[in-house]
């Protein structure tokens, strides 16, 4: 997919809100648009999206297939959230039924019956994420994606993001929160100034990508953090490790007590949470095995 | 492009918002029927004109119903085209709906006189209510909200249209071709007998013309306001 010149105002008489974008994106892969608040990166996204047509120039090879999730799910609508996915899948001349492994998916499935108008921010989010996939989009674009958005909803954007991709989809994702370093190897395009860069912000290097904040995973935990004890099956655990860490979460270490009956051992590094079951860090280091630099980050 | 426009057909009724336009409706059937039995021709010629602004406005509605996210999102599951298309046709599905029923309720009442020229009474009102409904739908497309924007310029535009269609429809006007023949149709049918074939081959050609125009500005309008 190609932006070939493209310019955009919102009226004739209005400052231009993108111009003489020149940009490419191949099949695979994922862009995040980054930027301030009202710098145009909703305009661009919309410009993809083929909602906005440029004021010049043109953008072309788009995929047939758009799923867009807009910033904000138009709620004001009569219907209930199940009512409204089969029937946007019926828009989209898929079975109304094709909708129900995304409702199944996003964890809508208590909401269907609940009417759009009465869902709560986060979960309208969802029903905008479902009738995007639903389409199963050979062209995905999220703008703030995580606005709203529970834990769980938020590791499984990362999830989806992949998944576009590695069918040879382009995903286009806009992020003013610096949620981006859950996207590995995705291309950044910064807008400032109407026009766009590809090089990440300043304030990111490109050995780091805005991951804030940049604390290394064996820091001890600062003042405005809290540490917060989590047991997982053994089976799953490098894999609640990676999406801990996809979420921007910080994870210290991991502690396999394997035969210890020890019940859950408080270890507040910062110690204020310190009851009489804390042991010193010492012997905790003895006692267990600390896997965490084998993990990838 | 059904699911479209069903989608839209029932937001319209579930979110209760065809309310106002049906009551105008009943209002308008009243008044031209209030006074008793009436010569087919003309009874329907005088409620396709009286109903004119009725499709119109109801048109606005139904465009204006779905949120301005939603309707973007319908034009990028099915393209621009094809989404600004499905609203033209749910009106117009809405609008022969309603001259359905303008057009068979005033028999429940006995609005129309039976008789002589009952049965090319009906079918010249029936023409009458296809003239007057594309056009309506057009002027209603026009003034919704992807068009204008704004409530004031939707209302202004509206309304001007709707004055423009009578004043300018009037007998002696100095540019009727600027409206469509709704008017003039509702002149044409104002007699027991039937107009001639070139006056109402004259009000077809007429009514396709303007509607062609007025689509096409549609059309060149809604490729940049989405």
């Amino acid at each position: 997919m190609r932006f070939d010149g493209v310019w955009f105002r919102y009226g004739r008489r209005a400052d231009w809100t993108l111009q003489a974008i020149d940009a490419t994106v191949e099949p695979g892969r994922t862009v995040v648009v980054l930027g301030r608040n009202g710098a145009g990166k909703s305009t661009l996204l919309q410009l993809a999206a083929g909602v906005l047509r440029p004021s010049r120039g043109a953008v072309l090879d788009r995929p047939p297939v758009i799923g867009w999730v807009p910033e904000r799910f138009p709620a004001d609508q009569p219907f209930t959230a199940g009512d409204y996915l089969h029937r946007m899948a019926e828009v989209r001349g898929q079975d109304p039924r094709a909708a129900d492994e995304w409702i199944e998916r996003l964890l809508l499935t208590e909401h269907t019956g609940t009417r759009l108008a009465d869902l709560s921010k986060g979960t309208a989010q969802k029903v905008g994420l479902a009738q995007a996939l639903t389409a199963r989009p050979g062209l995905l674009i999220l703008d703030e994606p995580w606005e709203g958005l529970d834990a769980v909803a938020r590791t499984l954007i990362p999830e989806i993001v992949a998944e576009v991709t590695g069918a040879g989809g382009i995903v286009l994702v806009s992020d003013h929160r610096g949620e981006i370093a859950t996207l590995p190897e995705a291309t950044h395009w910064t807008i400032a100034d109407a026009t766009l860069s590809p090089a990440p912000p300043p304030s990111a290097p490109p050995s780091a990508p805005a991951r804030p904040p940049a604390r290394s995973h064996d820091e001890a935990p600062s003042h405005d953090e809290v540490v917060i004890e989590v047991a997982v099956p053994r089976a799953t655990a490098d894999r609640a490790v990676a999406e801990l860490r996809a979420t921007g979460h910080r994870v210290l270490r991991v502690r396999d007590e394997a035969g210890a009956p020890a019940g859950p051992q408080a270890r507040d590094k910062a110690g204020a949470a310190a009851g009489p079951q804390a042991r010193d860090e010492a012997g905790a280091e003895a006692g267990q095995q600390t896997r965490d630099e084998g993990l990838a980050g | 492009m059904s699911a479209l426009i069903r989608m839209r057909l029932a937001g319209l009724l579930r979110g209760g918002r065809i309310l106002a336009p049906a009551i105008a409706v009943l209002i308008v059937l009243g008044v031209i029927y209030g006074g008793g039995p009436s010569p087919a021709a003309v009874a329907y010629g005088y409620s396709a004109a009286a109903l004119f602004p009725v499709l119109a406005w109801q048109t606005k509605v139904l465009l204006d119903t779905e949120p301005d996210g939603q309707r973007r999102l319908a034009r990028v599951a099915l393209g621009a085209r094809r989404e600004a298309l499905a609203g033209l046709l749910a009106a117009t599905w809405l609008g022969l709906f309603v001259s359905a029923v303008a057009m068979v309720a005033p028999w429940l009442f006995r609005g129309i006189e039976t008789g002589r020229g009952v049965l090319s009474g009906t079918l010249l009102g029936v023409l009458a209510h296809l003239l007057a409904v594309p056009p309506a739908v057009a002027v209603g497309a026009l003034a919704g909200r992807a068009v204008t924007r704004g409530v004031r310029n939707g209302v202004a535009v509206l309304v001007v249209a709707a004055v423009l269609v009578v004043v300018l429809g009037l007998q002696g006007s100095f540019a009727p071709w600027l409206v469509p023949p709704v008017m003039a149709t509702a002149r044409a049918l104002n007699d027991v007998e039937p107009p001639p074939a070139t006056t109402l081959i004259q009000l077809i050609v007429w009514a396709v013309l303007w509607c062609a125009a007025a689509f096409a500005i549609y059309a060149r309008l809604r490729r940049t306001r989405s």
